[in-house]
């Protein structure tokens, strides 16, 4: 996202404080992407609907807190919607789910024509399994929401350092794991 | 460490189906519902301010009230005390 993109969004933002109707737009832009990233950890339609209203109703009604970081306007949703489904486990007290795709998982796994079979993804699926949740909670804006370590860090409210170590430590056991080459800032 | 549920999904969510849960129109009248609430809520704390403020007042002039009063009963028992006995 450019500088001017980001400025835009900002100005629709300070529209929306005076008058909340124009917070409709960034409501349309955002939808979608908030939707997948709690589906991600939900795997629930319903739960997931309730909590992306809850997003942006929390955003909307905390227009006036908002401050400029020089941020994407959507860290600011993401870092919502990740409180409201940490919320939600700890109410719950059940299990956490991830939810990923399978072919987001193929296209990050650069398999070439070697075999893409069952047993592989049975064996990542045990690995995923037993990272700890703030290592999955990088790893799934990192590649599937393709979120730089920046907005990472603010969404996680964690230091930029740790994002990318939490990152790094990830790819490195799955590597090793694996013998896996994983596309990934150009390098393999 | 808390543990985790990893499920694998075949298919991406479609935009048709999201679009299903989209409901601006909901989000916008819950917010204007809680508006009305913050609103009420702040006049109640004014409310509640004034009432407070209000009663300290009345407290501190009856306060003063009876200061006065004792100060008045008091210097009149000086003076009485400190004029002389009248003779008849």
């Amino acid at each position: 996202m450019t500088e001017a993109e980001i400025r835009q969004e900002y100005e629709i933002l300070d529209r929306a404080k005076r008058d909340s109707k124009h917070f409709g737009i960034l409501y349309e832009k955002y939808f979608d992407r908030i939707f997948n990233f709690i589906y991600r950890q939900t795997d629930d339609e319903d739960l997931t609907a309730d909590l992306c209203s809850q997003t942006f109703l929390n955003a909307l009604n905390n227009l006036n807190r908002f401050e400029f970081r020089g941020l994407p306007l959507s860290a600011w949703f993401y870092r919502i919607a990740a409180n409201e489904v940490n919320k939600h486990y700890r109410k719950k007290k059940t299990d956490r789910v991830f939810s990923l795709e399978e072919i987001r998982i193929k296209e990050l796994m650069d398999q070439g024509n070697e075999g893409w079979d069952e047993d592989l993804i049975k064996q990542l699926l045990v690995y995923f399994k037993e990272l700890p949740t703030d290592m999955l909670e990088v790893l799934e804006l990192r590649f599937f929401e393709d979120k730089d370590f920046k907005e990472i860090a603010f969404i996680l409210d964690i230091t930029e350092s740790g994002a990318k170590m939490r990152t790094y430590r990830a790819l490195d056991r799955l590597r090793k794991q694996f013998n896996l080459s994983i596309k990934y800032d150009g390098k393999k | 460490m808390a543990r985790n549920d990893i499920r694998l999904r075949r298919q991406r969510m479609t935009t048709g189906n999201i679009a299903r849960h989209r409901n601006y129109g909901d989000i916008m009248e819950r917010h204007e519902r809680d508006q009305k609430w913050k609103r009420m809520f702040k006049v109640f704390i004014y409310f509640l301010i004034a009432a407070f403020l209000t009663i300290i007042l009345i407290i501190v002039l009856r306060w003063e009230q009876r200061e006065n009063k004792d100060l008045n009963a008091n210097t009149k028992k000086a003076i009485e005390l400190a004029s002389p006995p009248m003779l008849s």
